[in-house]
Formats: structure tokens, C-alpha cells, sequence
């Protein structure tokens, strides 16, 4: 245990002495703090338009309205970042020559990719909690939006940020060229995004397979405020198989 | 200390090491000697546990390196070929995080990361961003990164390459210290490395052992016959014929060049300078010179990579 710490811990030091982390966080506020400003304008300007029709204005909702399309949004900008997060963990340690040293150190390639998950999981949830202070500001507008579906929301999208790290690392561990690595990552990411629109024309059996392997199908419960465990085990699974995997394509780079 | 038996190792069907046997007992300095690509780094890699053998076994301290990897790599100091260093890292920072997983107790982690600092000279620099430093504080740093935990057994693949001589003295200075409480294995190409830091030496080529031996064997596996070096001032046309009758003179030849130089190749079993001075003293021929000629662990290195020696 005290390894899989210091290898996540040296990885979120070093996002943090280079600008990696700065800009990663910077980008990702900007782009969340934007699609939160705006739709959070869109909001006002349509509560003062129905304020007078109170049938409307009873159905305008700020969870509906701002929040749960900035879950979404959120989603789409993990989908298009995480993988340059993922890209240097392990292919860049088989480049430099560093994993000689760690493979030659008292510590299990089952540690490294821990480690490594660990340190990479710590970068998006620090950058996932500064979104928190979003909701935390609409209390200041007078509207008064549900906490629990909030933080529902918040666990679906880092369960989701952590699936995605998962499998980028996994592409990681396949190559020594970080380019191939992110480009693996995103490809792989965008084709599970995107598996189930096939469902429709599908038979009905791998319609169901399709939908249930789609990484954003999983997401609209969480999104909406609901926890239901079957999306739970799907997305900790998807972890555990990608980590697991990501755990043998290293210990067999050692037999070649 | 290190039992190596039978070793091998296959590169898609290529041995880069075929056969290997040899051991290195306990505080020995062992230097691995051998032209580029004959199999030292892998070798090396198969004792620290980064690659596996095809075939044959390894023991570091009676632990086997397939079997329990783990206690090997516990005892263990290992530099790479080139230093596995973070380059977007402090060097303080990155010599703690090494101690960690080289399984320092974390309360003897500053004092052994100190101490390295230290040792390597590194204090000038252990507030530095690796990346930055200087090829030679870069290997200093890769080398403090192998000794901080103080390992049973230090594996150095050449430790000196790219480092300006003061340097290399340096380093080699430092390496002589962890002899006798600590096994040393290093590779190099460079043959004045092994004279000055090693206690024996395994010269291999081509994946394979061509000589084990001390320094002194080595040198002497020259000597079978000796050669010597003689320059007369005014010699004459019987002088090659008189050498050639004294008693254990094989062969004599006129150097090229100048006037009245011969090399002398006589039996190693006798030193002939004694008659031959005589000798050239007798008729007149006016010594100037008389030396004998020993063959440089460099010649002796040459010979056996070619498979001409012993």
C-alpha cells in the first residue's frame, strides 16, 4: 500500500511542478464555467419571460436547466481531455527508461498501475471539486436547486472521469508514443460513447448489449439524481477489467 | 553473493546471452567487460529482475530472481545504462520517492536520501529540476538513486560513460568504497575502469564467457612469450643472426623506421635482456635502449575477443 502512495503520489506531484495540471484544470474551468454562465443565463431570461404564466414558470426548473446539462457537458469534456492525461502514465515511463527503475524496485507491476490510477484519479477529482463551488453559486442568484440530485450528478461524472482514466491508462501501457496514446484513448473512449447507436437497427439481443455497453447510457441515471447500482457495478467493473488488463499487458512487456 | 547459472536469453530466436555462468562472492568488485552488444546489459537486466532468462537461474543472496522477485530487487541497487531519472522532477524529491519504494522505513529516508546527496556530491544541485542538469550530475543522481538504501549488491551499467575525467575519477573513486562491505557488478567498455576499480574481471562476446579471471591472470595469460624492444646505435649487418643464436631468443625483427631498432621475442620462461645487453655491449653495437614490451589489458582484451589468447 505504502507503494501504490508514493507512485500516485509522485504522479500528482509531478502534474503539479509542470503546467500540465495547471492547464488541464484551467481549460476544463473555463470550458464548464462558460456552459454554466450561459445556461445559467438562459435560465434567468426564461424565468423573467413566464414569470407571469405560472404554469410555465412552475415547470422551469434549475437542476433541469443548468445543472444536469452541465453533467453533460462535463461528460463530453472528459471524453475529449482525460485522454491527454492518460497518454504519458505508462507509455512515457517506458520511453524515458524510468521503468527500469520501477521494475527493478521492491514493488508488483500490480502497485505501478494502481499508482498510477491513483495519481490520475487524484488530478480529476481536484479538478471535478472546484466545479463544486457552481452550484454553490446559484444559491447566491435566489434560485434554490436540489443538493442531493446535485451530488448524485457529481459522483456519476467522476465514476465516469475514473472508466475513462481506467482505459486510457490501458491504452497507455500498449505503446511508447504518447501521440498513439491519447489518439487509442479517444478512439476507444468516443466508440463506447457512441456503441449504442447501432441498437435501434440491431436485433433485439445485441441491442440490448449495445446499450448496456455504452458508457453515457450508464450516465443519464446519475445525471437525472438517481443511483442505481446496476450503472454502479457497470461502471466499477469497466475499472476493475481495464486495470486488471492494464496489470498483464505490463507484466508481459517483461517476457518480450 | 551472485550464482548465475546457465543463463540465456532470446531475442526473437537471437541469444543475446548464450550459456552464461559465473558467480561474484561477497564485497568482490566484478568487472563485465565486452564490446557493445555482447550481452552485458542483458545480462545485467536478468540479475536485477527486469528481464526474465530463457533458460538458467539467477540468485542474488540465495533468492532466486524468478522465483521471489521481490527479495531480490529489496537487495539490490541497480543503474541503468541510462539513468531512469524524472525529468520533471527535484532531485530531493526524486531521490525520496525512490527510497520509499526501494523500501526505506520512512523515518531513515531523509538521513539515507542525505547521505546519498552527499556521497554523489549532490548538493549543489539537490534543489534542482533534473531535466536541467548536466549529463555528469544526471549520472550522479542515477548513481544515488542506486546506493541510498545501502543495497547488498550494487549493478552498475557503465557508470562513466559521458562524464569529463575529473569525474570519472570521481565516480570511480566512490565506487571503490562500497568494496568489501558491498558486491559490485559494473559493465563498461572501457578496460582502464576495470584496472583501476576491479577485482577480477569476465570479458564476454557475441552472448557468451570468453575469460573469467583476475587482473594479474589476465596479464599474465600474455606472457607465455615475452617480447622486448632493443635499439643499438650503430648496429651491422651480423646483429640479427647474433641475437638469434643466444640461448631462448624465438625471433628477432628489424623494426621499420628506425635505423637500429629489433623487437626480440624470446621465451617467457627467462628475461634475456641481461645476455642480450651483453651481448651488445660485447661487440660494440652501442645500447641505447632495452625494454621490455607487456601487453596492455587492451592487446589481451583484443586477443580474446578474437579468440586468439589462452
Amino acid at each position: 500500500m505504502r507503494n501504490v502512495y508514493a507512485i500516485a503520489w509522485r504522479e500528482v506531484r509531478t502534474y503539479f511542478t509542470s503546467p500540465l495540471a495547471y492547464v488541464v484544470i484551467g481549460v476544463f474551468l473555463a470550458l464548464s464555467g462558460y456552459i454554466f454562465w450561459a445556461s445559467l443565463v438562459r435560465f434567468s431570461q426564461l424565468c423573467l419571460r413566464y414569470g407571469n404564466s405560472p404554469y410555465i414558470f412552475q415547470q422551469l426548473n434549475v437542476n433541469d436547466l443548468v445543472i444536469r446539462p452541465l453533467f453533460g457537458s462535463m461528460g463530453i469534456i472528459f471524453l475529449l481531455m482525460i485522454p491527454a492525461i492518460t497518454m504519458r502514465l505508462l507509455a512515457d515511463e517506458r520511453r524515458s527508461g524510468t521503468a527500469e527503475l520501477l521494475f527493478t524496485c521492491p514493488v508488483t507491476s500490480g502497485q505501478v498501475v494502481m499508482g498510477k490510477f491513483l495519481g490520475a484519479a487524484a488530478l480529476v477529482a481536484v479538478m471535478l471539486s472546484v466545479t463544486l463551488s457552481y452550484p454553490v453559486l446559484i444559491l447566491g442568484t435566489g434560485a434554490h436547486p436540489d443538493m442531493k440530485p446535485t451530488l448524485a450528478g457529481y459522483f456519476g461524472v467522476l465514476l465516469m472521469g475514473l472508466t475513462f482514466l481506467s482505459i486510457g491508462l490501458l491504452i497507455s501501457s500498449l505503446t511508447e508514443n504518447q501521440i498513439i496514446a491519447a489518439v487509442g484513448a479517444f478512439g476507444v473512449l468516443l466508440l463506447l460513447w457512441i456503441v449504442n447507436w447501432a441498437a435501434e437497427s440491431a436485433p433485439p439481443t445485441l441491442a440490448v448489449v449495445l446499450n448496456k455497453l455504452s458508457i453515457i447510457e450508464h450516465f443519464q441515471d446519475f445525471r437525472k439524481g438517481v443511483l442505481d447500482t446496476e450503472h454502479l457495478v457497470f461502471y466499477l467493473s469497466a475499472i476493475f477489467i481495464s486495470l486488471f488488463l492494464t496489470q498483464r499487458v505490463v507484466e508481459s512487456q517483461r517476457w518480450r | 553473493m551472485i550464482e548465475v547459472s546457465g543463463v540465456t536469453k532470446l531475442y526473437g530466436g537471437r541469444a543475446a546471452v548464450d550459456g552464461v555462468t559465473f558467480s561474484v562472492g561477497k564485497g568482490e568488485i566484478l568487472g563485465f567487460l565486452g564490446p557493445n552488444g555482447a550481452g552485458k546489459t542483458t545480462t545485467m537486466r536478468i540479475l536485477t529482475g527486469f528481464v526474465p532468462p530463457t533458460s538458467g537461474s539467477a540468485k542474488v543472496a540465495g533468492f532466486d530472481v524468478q522465483e521471489s522477485p521481490i527479495e531480490v530487487k529489496r537487495r539490490i541497487g541497480y543503474l541503468p545504462e541510462h539513468p531512469p531519472l524524472y525529468r520533471e522532477m527535484l532531485v530531493r524529491p526524486f531521490l525520496e520517492f525512490v527510497a520509499t519504494i526501494r523500501g526505506v522505513p520512512r523515518r531513515q529516508i531523509r538521513e539515507k536520501v542525505a547521505r546519498a546527496i552527499e556521497r554523489c556530491g549532490l548538493a549543489p544541485v539537490a534543489g534542482r529540476l533534473i531535466g536541467l542538469l548536466s549529463k555528469g550530475f544526471q549520472q550522479r543522481v542515477g548513481l544515488a538513486q542506486a546506493i541510498l538504501h545501502e543495497p547488498d549488491v550494487l549493478i552498475l551499467d557503465e557508470p562513466t560513460v559521458g562524464l569529463d575525467p575529473s569525474q570519472i575519477r570521481e565516480i570511480r573513486q566512490l565506487i571503490k568504497t562500497f568494496a568489501g562491505n558491498h558486491t559490485v557488478i559494473l559493465s563498461t567498455h572501457i578496460l582502464a575502469e576495470v584496472t583501476m576499480t576491479c577485482d577480477r574481471v569476465l570479458i564476454i562476446n557475441d552472448g557468451k564467457i570468453a575469460a573469467e579471471d583476475t587482473l594479474e591472470g589476465l596479464a599474465a595469460r600474455g606472457e607465455r612469450t615475452r617480447r622486448i624492444a632493443l635499439r643499438l646505435a650503430r648496429g651491422g649487418d651480423g646483429v640479427e643472426a647474433q641475437i638469434r643464436s643466444i640461448q631462448g631468443v624465438l625471433s628477432v625483427q628489424r623494426d621499420d623506421g628506425k635505423d637500429w631498432g629489433f623487437t626480440v621475442e624470446t621465451d617467457g620462461a627467462r628475461d634475456l635482456r641481461e645476455e642480450i645487453a651483453a651481448r651488445a655491449v660485447a661487440a660494440g653495437w652501442g645500447l641505447l635502449e632495452l625494454r621490455p614490451i607487456t601487453l596492455t589489458l587492451e592487446d589481451i582484451f583484443i586477443r580474446i575477443i578474437r579468440g586468439e589468447a589462452a
